[in-house]
């Protein structure tokens, strides 16, 4: 049974955390006491939740799903919104004794018949893991009786953290998923990708692709972000996988660039220059003279044009300070979308970064005045931030309430962003949020009211 | 349809038992919640309480790994109460089980008892509340963590010999139920004060998640509530005050762990059981009802009549917990609304009645009935309304895509004017 994760998981050989882990296994511990991330559950959902015509149950008592569904903020082209249903089969004591496989099973059907999905993702988790119930076996044979892929996906949550589960998530669509169906002829340009860990949080993949497209690149599959099923299937049929802010789905690219000889690189599309770059380097990898020199020139209208549209912001945010405590690919590439902003960045977060990751911020950061933060603890945040006098904080949601009540303006960066800070659009969103929330006369207001800050 | 039985929840209503705990770890003043399980376990629930109150939540966890799961998970409790001491240092930490945890049959009760009795250090006073995920509700894990917390503070001989001191402020003892807003906790406070009794909010989410700027600016424990020194005294208290209809199995527990005369209310909403109250307070403490309180019945009376129109001929839906279901019920019901669906997690024969048809079970029963006027339920059920273009009134928990709802609040006479105002509006745009 699969009470442990795969040992694969813990050697990856494109992650730089591999062999300077002390056992290898470094990227699984978490500190008793502390307030970590999520799970190796919330990992894999966070993946494959945002495929639109695909069901998600959990497998699992009430806590994993009923405390805390409906709350992605991944947007879709589709109307109807099932894929964000919270599906559970809520085992209870009774289960628990005689077993849930059944219940599993009736739940499925089920929901197969109401709904119609194109597949159905099954998620394992702590309690039946643990019991032994044979999550594989029901999802063969009802894969064979309803005639979609149904998918078990193994992800309870001791095995691992959030980073796992990623990875599980793409095992599972590389197992059961991609490569079970061809393109259509007219949906391939000369120039396919895939986007690999975009899971268009407030509409950002919709402005990747724009740029993309004006660019004169086909984006074929998006993993996951307002993916159908059928585009993930014939996903291996792109000429490029482009991994967008995921480490953990690196494993992904390099399991299709070992089956299908995919080659696959890394971008970030966080500000102006990180997107110029992540354009230009998977025009490179095309090699195309003509593609090159329309990419070029896209390029340079809409630089130009974004430099108009943020310059007052910019001339108010020159040497304005920012605290940067966000993970892994963000850590650097919101270095230089602040950088481009004109803004100095004081510290930034690396606590879930790579070796990697670690040195473009340095390559980024030319003087090495950045502080790298390896302790997210929320009191030395705070600390560092009255320290050097920082003008914002940016961070995840976690982080808001930390910032906030300490009187520091905040904008959060993470999952529960309120804008899509991706591509050229996205450069003026945070252009103007950021502008906005440090001109704010509240903290002001409030720091003169509380006497005792 | 190919196959009848559903056996599955869609969109659930309910929430874990050990999410229950934790909501009553955090009215505790200065307290830290340890969730005893996986990350998972107490990361789902730090971010949706976080959103639900907006509010820094103090949840941490044990960070089970599969090495513990299997061979005992005794090390990661103990040291995650060490690392919370050392790096918190608060008065209280409360621990919630999970399923994981319960299944491996560890005795957790049993490794904190034994830790506790090693250490000398001055320890934060530690409660654990046994809440497998797999059995109970919300509600009854929110009434674990109440009943080990009186056995804690009931069960020290020097409690049961302590004298009674004549004090000048008499203390009543207010147990309320999960459902409650900060603000309700805040209203039914300042009501028991108004009698000159001193109230001890048992647990205070008033006090801890009413959304306030501390003084002491960002914290990471919990930022007010039930102070560890009244709750060493609750048993000097003058009376006890059970208020929820899911708090009904705990007050017989309640009375004996306390020793003291324990007044019942399923629920302090609407116009007579809010005179209940009043009058028994007015009773107990020798004190005429205050004007202010006189001045709002008239009130509600008053709104019951101005609203009542709006809600002639119309359907009402209902999915919440057990507590608020009673509660809003039994203002509508007063009102002479027409409650057609009622959902709950389990199911009530005192409160059943009021509807036309009662189910327990899932928001998804919402999708049988889509042309009642008004769905009273939580931020889950947009799936139905934005379907259906019903209005929605947001009440119960999760609240998650709103602001403010810490600050509304449904009990007293003013909490029903509140809701009687703001159905009828709903049901005038709808």
């Amino acid at each position: 049974m699969h009470i442990t994760a795969k040992e694969e998981y813990f050697d990856e050989p494109a992650c730089e955390h591999n062999g300077v882990a002390k056992d290898k296994k470094a990227c699984k511990t978490a500190t008793p006491g502390s307030s970590t991330g999520g799970c190796a559950l919330d990992g894999a959902y966070i993946v494959l939740s945002p495929i639109k015509d695909a069901l998600n149950i959990v497998h699992a008592p009430i806590n994993c799903l009923g405390n805390s569904y409906n709350q992605r903020t991944s947007e879709t082209t589709q109307r109807e919104n099932y894929y964000m249903y919270g599906f559970t089969t809520a085992i209870n004591e009774n289960d628990l004794i005689f077993g849930s496989e059944d219940k599993l099973r009736q739940g499925i059907i089920y929901v197969f018949n109401r709904f119609k999905p194109k597949a159905v993702f099954i998620y394992n988790t702590c309690v039946p893991a643990l019991t032994g119930e044979d999550i594989e076996g029901v999802s063969k044979e009802l894969a064979a009786t309803l005639k979609i892929p149904v998918v078990p996906v193994f992800s309870q949550g001791f095995s691992g953290n959030k980073n796992l589960g990623n990875k599980i998530a793409g095992d599972a669509l590389f197992t059961y998923i991609i490569g079970r169906k061809e393109p259509e002829i007219d949906l391939l340009s000369d120039y396919n990708i895939n986007l690999i860990g975009e899971y268009n949080i407030r509409g950002e993949l919709f402005l990747i692709k724009k740029a993309l497209k004006q660019a004169g690149i086909n984006v074929l599959s998006t993993i996951t972000g307002d993916a159908t099923i059928e585009e993930i299937m014939y996903s291996h049929k792109a000429g490029l996988n482009v991994v967008v802010c995921s480490k953990a789905l690196i494993y992904l690219a390099r399991k299709m660039k070992e089956k299908y000889g995919l080659p696959y690189i890394e971008g970030s599309f966080f500000g102006l220059t990180s997107t110029n770059k992540a354009i230009m380097d998977i025009v490179n990898s095309f090699g195309d003279y003509e593609l090159t020199c329309s990419a070029k020139k896209y390029i340079k209208i809409r630089t130009r044009n974004t430099e108009e549209n943020i310059y007052e912001y910019k001339r108010f945010l020159t040497g304005k300070k920012a605290l940067l405590y966000t993970g892994g690919v963000k850590s650097w590439s919101l270095v230089s979308a602040l950088n481009d902003l004109g803004m100095k960045v004081i510290a930034t977060g690396v606590k879930k970064s790579t070796e990697e990751d670690k040195l473009r911020i340095k390559e980024i950061d030319e003087n090495g005045n950045i502080i790298m933060l390896d302790n997210g603890n929320p009191v030395n945040l705070i600390k560092i931030a009255r320290e050097e006098r920082v003008d914002i904080i940016l961070a995840g949601g976690r982080n808001q309430y930390t910032a906030i009540k300490s009187l520091i303006p905040f904008l959060d960066v993470n999952q529960e962003r309120f804008n899509p800070y991706t591509s050229y659009e996205g450069m003026e969103f945070l252009a103007k949020q950021i502008y906005f929330e440090i001109k704010n006369p509240l903290f002001k207001l409030l720091k003169e009211s509380n006497i005792n800050l | 349809m190919m196959n009848p039985i559903k056996n599955i929840e869609i969109n659930p209503l309910q929430a874990s038992s050990s999410l229950g705990a934790a909501m009553f770890f955090l009215g505790i003043n200065n307290a830290v919640v340890l969730m005893h399980g996986a990350v998972g376990c107490a990361s789902f629930d730090k971010v949706t309480l976080t959103k639900h109150f907006r509010e820094n939540i103090p949840i941490v966890t044990t960070a089970l790994n599969e090495y513990g799961a299997i061979l005992g998970g005794t090390d990661f409790l103990t040291s995650g109460i060490k690392n919370i001491y050392e790096k918190m240092k608060p008065d209280f930490i409360g621990i919630a089980s999970s399923g994981l945890t319960e299944t491996s049959g560890e005795d957790i009760a049993g490794i904190i008892r034994d830790f506790k009795e090693k250490q000398d250090l001055p320890f934060s006073k530690i409660i654990y509340a046994g809440t497998p995920d797999y059995k109970g509700s919300l509600e009854d894990g929110y009434m674990q963590a109440m009943l080990a917390l009186l056995e804690d503070f009931s069960g020290k001989e020097t409690y049961k010999t302590f004298k009674k001191s004549k004090k000048l402020t008499k203390s009543v003892n207010v147990f309320c139920p999960v459902s409650f807003t900060p603000q309700d906790f805040l209203e039914l406070r300042e009501a028991v004060g108004y009698f000159d009794l001193k109230p001890v909010m048992i647990p205070d989410l008033g006090l801890s998640l009413d959304g306030h700027l501390d003084e002491r600016g960002y914290l990471q424990t919990t930022a007010g509530g039930l102070g560890i020194k009244d709750l060493e005294n609750i048993h000097n208290s003058e009376f006890n005050i059970v208020t929820g209809l899911s708090l009904g199995n705990a007050v017989k527990s309640i009375s004996e762990l306390t020793g003291l005369a324990t007044y019942y209310f399923p629920n302090v909403c609407g116009l007579k059981n809010s005179d209940k109250l009043f009058n028994l307070l007015s009773e107990l403490s020798g004190k005429e009802i205050p004007e202010k309180y006189k001045r709002q019945r008239r009130q509600l009376m008053d709104a019951y009549l101005d609203t009542h129109f709006y809600f002639l001929g119309k359907d009402i839906a209902l999915a919440l917990g057990i507590d608020l279901l009673d509660s809003f019920s039994t203002i509508y019901s007063e009102m002479g609304a027409n409650l057609k669906i009622g959902i709950s997690t389990k199911f009530s024969n005192d409160i059943k009645y009021r509807f036309l048809n009662f189910y327990e079970g899932d928001l998804d029963l919402l999708d049988n009935y889509r042309n009642v006027d008004l769905i009273v339920s939580n931020s889950n059920a947009g799936f139905y309304v934005k379907d259906f273009r019903i209005p929605l009134l947001k009440a119960g928990f999760p609240l998650i895509d709103e602001i403010g709802h810490g600050y509304k609040h449904y009990i007293l006479y003013r909490g029903a004017v509140n809701l009687a105002v703001e159905s009828a509006n709903l049901l005038n745009k709808g």
